[in-house]
């Protein structure tokens, strides 16, 4: 599966200069990102793999704001994200991206509908109806939408949450693993929507996975290993991702 | 197993803690009442023994009966009779004394009168053995008709020395002059329990008291090597009859017994609000430990799955019980001791001082304290645990999160049951008057069948309740959050109802009875002024008040009442002396049958109700047993209905009193102006006429009424204190709810944050929660202590409550004010929720 790059437009999303994140005490640290320098240009779909602990989860948590860097800077859009205090993180999480986790993304007490639209609700704004009907049928959920998530499957849930990262039209959607828990065919349906999502609406998403077939659907794939940036493939496919993994290693 | 269950508490420090503490302020009020009864009684024992030293025997009147409202009055007899001790072989010394009311006023002119202690007046003894632990600090004894030798504590507190001039006041008259020459003490205390005394040349003391010529007691001492009960069946040989010898063992012991009796009601009191705070406690225990029996379910179907059996498991639940019961226990023995010691002195800024004793803790105390705590503790978590022990080892491969189970329908039906029961004897109590019982098996039956049926009304309790911040989306989670766990809300909201019921339950009984004052002073009063004494505490004032007030030329009648205690039926009860040629033109008693004038030297008014119960009827023989005259057979001479303003429900004429009681104090006297005369011209009149008498105070109806409530209100606030302490115990209830629902919520909470839901939005969704559980709370608890209160109210109208007034704003006021405190507890468990660590959050497992 091959896609071809928004020709014009071209901007950077998002950007980490010289990061590094240590984990632990200076003697016996754990060096989870080693001096990482990438951009990420908006509208298109990034996916990030690598080894078990070559620090995927790590980069991803400090782009989104999650984490902090030891070293570096992370920008979202011109926003330098090392620089905001927690509210302003708060602020930049629940307007400007959005987020897909591996399990647990929905809570609980709140029908997929109310799960969906929660970052508007709290920012106290209201879901655009026809933004929301027209995320809604992408992800297939429209009859699902006052079932509560122990309701759902677990693809159906991962779609939900799919859902809820788009519905404020963020500058960026990150995902870590959001198939990780799902099987081939829920997998291939979550994978779509994002796909769809960039070549419609013109999003972008940042994904790490452990899955070539999922990294396929992207049009970029960083590799990682031992906290640097190894490799990288524009125009992937599954074989080919199989093969740079081996290089690695995997 | 057990390493494991303290290793694990002790991680939990914080939980323990509140846990913890739900029981020991339970713990803390029984410690509290034992340490305090203990401490009074061995320093009262201290005192008496003292007192009694060098005395071996005492010689008194038999007292028909004894009763802790009897003691301090035997019957004086003939002081000839210490002459014929004096002959007795073995007799060493042998001197008489008397004890009787004597009112001191301070140099301003007030009246000195301790709280809950009496006012003394007692013959000097001139044998200083004999006189025991009474000795003098300063100056001499009396030796002149005008002089007076006081206790330590009145000369320390009105600043008086020897050469300063005293005004005194006696049972039959107006105030007279006296010099102090000395200070005495007694022991180490400056005074008898709070007691003030003045004691006089004994001549000097009988003319006083009105006892000429008498005693009430004679101390004997014996010669050394003679036993004092070989000395005082001697001495008993030689006495007339209606006299009785004992040992000065005895005498020490009975006063003991009569101090320790009169605390006792404080120690019931007491143990009272304990058993309240112990039941909200163990609401409190019992919901803790099922929160965390759910949380861990997995880690028991892992221990199960592993091969611990199912005893294991119950042991390892319990033994946490036990050590939270254990540390409960430890913290409420310590608060306990601090109470006690904070209540004496309380006593003794009103007025009660207690001789000085360290704080006394018995071993009982200690067994009592751990009995009770981790008794209570391992009881109320004994369902959860067993609750664990069903865990099927498959329970660890499914998710953690078990469903809420539904409500049983055995539990619906019991439930049901029992409130559907309640209600109907609430109802029933409030129906009609003293239906004591049906209002108390209402009550508790109400409050059972709601606590079972709580878990299916939380749901859409808290939906109705919560519906005006549904809006706002931490509103509306916080609402979500509460009906989660109906159960769990259901526990935590039943310790703020027990609180908060009593609470309203007591104010509506509380105003019924401010109510019933008016309506009882408005029906049953026709006099115009009614006088009494102005310290509650007083046993009544001295009969010269009325004397001086027959002369009073603006005033037509006057009606005096005296109260005594004496058995009827072999129970003790208050028989009030009345005037009958004057008390129903000041007092509607409504005689029904028979008259007053029929009462005679002989006769009985009775109280309606009580007749009927009785079956009496005029004529009927009724014999009454006096402490001081014994048996006498007296008949009835008429029923009344009203015994309001007598305040007893046998009237005898004031001769029948004078004859069978020594004391000649008034309880109450009422006036009426004469003809032409106005309310406030008698008033004033009477007023000026009685200016000697400050420790009279004269009111019109309204003044009375507004006594009478006033002393409600006060009796109001002390309970209110006790009370808001359960409420605090279960306020904090919410806060160890919340603080595990958190816990529970973690992964929740990080994503939450995650999304872009602000801290602050955090803990305003948690302070929302706790509010509505405590609204819930507060809701119940609210109707539940109106319907207490207004069924209680009923049943009471035999003690005088005849207008059941439900008050509604300030039950309103304490049902929302126990809701808001809901955000005082959600304080702690919100910041907690705020810091969640986002990144752990989304990344476990
Ligand atoms: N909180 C932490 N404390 C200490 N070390 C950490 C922590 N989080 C991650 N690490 C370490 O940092 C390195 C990178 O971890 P990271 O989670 O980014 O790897 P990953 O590429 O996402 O791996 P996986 O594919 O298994 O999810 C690992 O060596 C890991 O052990
Ligand atoms: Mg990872």
């Amino acid at each position: 599966m091959s896609m071809v790059k928004s020709p014009s437009g071209v901007r950077t999303a998002a950007r980490v200069v010289n990061a590094t994140k240590l984990y632990g005490r200076a003697d016996s640290a754990v060096r989870a990102l080693d001096n990482v320098s990438v951009e990420f240009q908006g509208a298109a779909f990034t996916a990030i793999m690598g080894p078990s602990g070559s620090g995927k989860s790590t980069l991803l948590h400090c782009l989104a704001g999650l984490d902090t860097l030891t070293e570096g800077q992370v920008l979202i859009g011109d926003t330098d994200v090392s620089r905001l205090n927690d509210a302003d993180l708060t602020l930049l999480r629940r307007n400007r991206l959005g987020f897909i986790f591996q399990s647990y993304n929905l809570v609980p007490t709140l029908t997929a509908e109310e799960n969906i639209v929660l970052p508007l609700r709290l920012g106290g704004r209201k879901a655009d109806p026809q933004w929301l009907a027209q995320v809604v049928t992408a992800v297939g959920l429209a009859d699902r939408l006052h079932h509560t998530p122990a309701e759902l499957s677990g693809g159906q849930q991962q779609r939900v949450a799919a859902a809820r990262a788009l519905i404020s039209r963020p500058e960026i959607v990150f995902a870590d693993e959001p198939t990780g828990a799902l099987d081939s065919r829920s997998s291939a349906d979550l994978l779509r929507f994002l796909r769809h999502a960039v070549d419609e609406y013109g999003q972008t998403i940042v994904m790490v996975t452990h899955d070539a077939v999922a990294a396929g659907y992207a049009d970029r794939v960083l590799f990682l290993r031992d906290g640097r940036v190894v490799d990288e493939m524009t125009e992937p496919t599954a074989d080919r991702i199989l093969d740079a993994m081996k290089g690695l290693g995997e | 197993m057990f390493g494991l269950t303290l290793k694990g508490l002790l991680a939990r420090k914080v939980r323990l803690l509140l846990t913890a503490v739900s029981v020991m302020l339970g713990v803390a009020f029984v410690t509290g009442s034992l340490v305090l009864t203990d401490t009074v009684n061995a320093a009262f024992d201290q005192l008496y023994a003292g007192l009694t030293k060098g005395t071996d025997v005492s010689v008194r009147s038999k007292a028909a009966f004894t009763d802790t409202a009897t003691m301090g009055s035997p019957k004086p007899f003939d002081a000839k009779v210490v002459d014929q001790i004096r002959k007795v072989d073995g007799v060493a010394a042998a001197e008489g004394s008397l004890t009787g009311f004597a009112l001191m006023l301070d140099k301003s002119g007030k009246p000195i009168q301790p709280g809950g202690a009496p006012t003394l007046a007692a013959g000097f003894q001139t044998d200083r053995e004999l006189a025991g632990g009474f000795s003098m600090r300063k100056g001499r004894g009396p030796e002149a008709p005008t002089e007076v030798v006081i206790d330590a504590g009145t000369a320390r507190k009105q600043g008086f020395t020897p050469g300063d001039p005293i005004k005194i006041m006696f049972e039959t008259g107006g105030q007279r002059q006296f010099t102090v020459v000395g200070i005495a003490g007694f022991g180490e205390a400056d005074n008898l329990a709070g007691a003030t005394l003045a004691t006089f040349q004994m001549s000097t003391a009988q003319e006083l008291l009105g006892r000429s010529g008498q005693f009430d007691t004679i101390d004997v001492r014996g010669k050394t090597g003679i036993k004092p009960d070989e000395l005082r069946s001697r001495i008993a040989r030689v006495l007339p009859t209606g006299l009785e010898a004992v040992t000065s063992e005895t005498v020490s012991s009975e006063a003991s017994k009569s101090v320790s009796d009169a605390l006792s009601i404080f120690t019931k009191i007491f143990l009272g609000f304990a058993a309240v705070s112990l039941l909200v406690g163990s609401f409190i225990i019992w919901n803790t430990f099922s929160i965390l029996v759910t949380q861990r379910s997995r880690e028991h179907a892992l221990l199960r799955a592993i091969g611990a059996g199912r005893r294991q498991i119950l042991g390892s639940v319990l033994a946490e019980a036990v050590v939270v019961g254990l540390v409960a226990s430890g913290l409420g023995l310590g608060v306990g001791l601090a109470v006690a010691g904070g209540l004496r002195g309380l006593m003794s800024v009103i007025g009660m001082e207690l001789p000085s004793a360290s704080l006394q803790l018995h071993l009982r105390t200690v067994v009592a304290a751990f009995a009770v705590g981790v008794g209570i503790t391992v009881v109320a978590a004994l369902a959860p645990a067993w609750k664990a022990t069903r865990t099927p080892p498959i329970a660890a491969l499914r998710d953690a999160a078990t469903p809420a189970k539904g409500v049983s329908r055995w539990r619906l039906a019991v439930g049901g049951l029992l409130f559907v029961g309640g209600v109907a004897g609430l109802i029933r109590a409030m129906s009609a008057d003293s239906q004591v019982a049906a209002a108390g098996a209402g009550a508790l039956a109400t409050f059972f069948g709601l606590t079972m049926l709580a878990p299916v009304a939380v749901r859409p309790l808290v939906r109705v309740l919560g519906a005006p911040i549904a809006g706002s989306v931490t509103g509306g989670m916080g609402r979500l959050n509460a009906a989660r766990s109906p159960r769990r809300t259901a526990s935590t909201a039943t310790a703020l109802v027990i609180g908060l019921a009593l609470v309203v339950g007591i104010t509506v009984v509380a105003s019924s009875v401010k109510a019933s004052v008016g309506d009882v002073v408005d029906r049953a009063n026709k006099a115009d002024l009614i006088l009494k004494s102005a310290s509650q505490f007083a046993p009544g004032f001295p009969s010269g008040v009325a004397d001086k007030l027959r002369r009073v030329p603006e005033v037509g009648t006057v009606s005096e009442m005296r109260f005594g205690v004496a058995q009827i039926d072999g129970a003790t009860t208050y028989v009030a002396g009345v005037d009958p040629a004057t008390v129903d033109r000041m007092a509607n008693l409504g005689v029904e049958s028979g008259s007053l004038a029929a009462l005679g030297t002989d006769g009985v008014l009775v109280n309606t109700d009580v007749a009927t119960l009785k079956g009496l009827r005029v004529g009927s023989p009724f014999p009454v047993k006096f402490a001081q005259s014994g048996d006498r057979k007296l008949r009835v001479a008429g029923t009344f209905t009203d015994k309001t303003l007598v305040g007893s429900s046998y009237l005898v004429s004031l001769d029948t009193y004078n004859a069978n009681f020594s004391e000649r104090l008034d309880i109450a006297v009422l006036v009426g102006a004469r003809k032409g005369v106005t309310t406030e011209q008698v008033k004033q009149a009477a007023k000026a006429a009685l200016t000697e008498y400050p420790n009279v105070a004269i009111s019109d109806s309204a003044e009375l009424k507004k006594t009478q409530n006033d002393s409600v209100d006060q009796l109001l606030g002390m309970v209110y204190v006790m009370l808001l302490l359960a409420v605090v115990i279960a306020l904090l209830g919410v806060v160890n709810t919340l603080a595990l629902s958190v816990l529970e919520r973690t992964r929740e909470l990080g994503l939450l944050r995650a999304v872009g839901m602000t801290r602050t939005q955090v803990r305003s969704a948690v302070r929302w929660e706790a509010v509505l559980i405590a609204a819930v709370g507060a809701l119940l608890g609210l109707g539940l202590g109106l319907a207490f209160g207004a069924a209680f109210s009923r049943s009471l109208a035999s003690i005088g409550i005849v207008t059941v007034a439900v008050p509604i704003v300030q039950p309103l006021v304490c049902a929302v004010i126990a809701a808001l405190a809901g955000v005082v507890a959600a304080i702690f468990p919100a910041r907690r929720a705020a810091k969640v660590d986002i990144l752990r959050a989304v990344v476990t497992e």
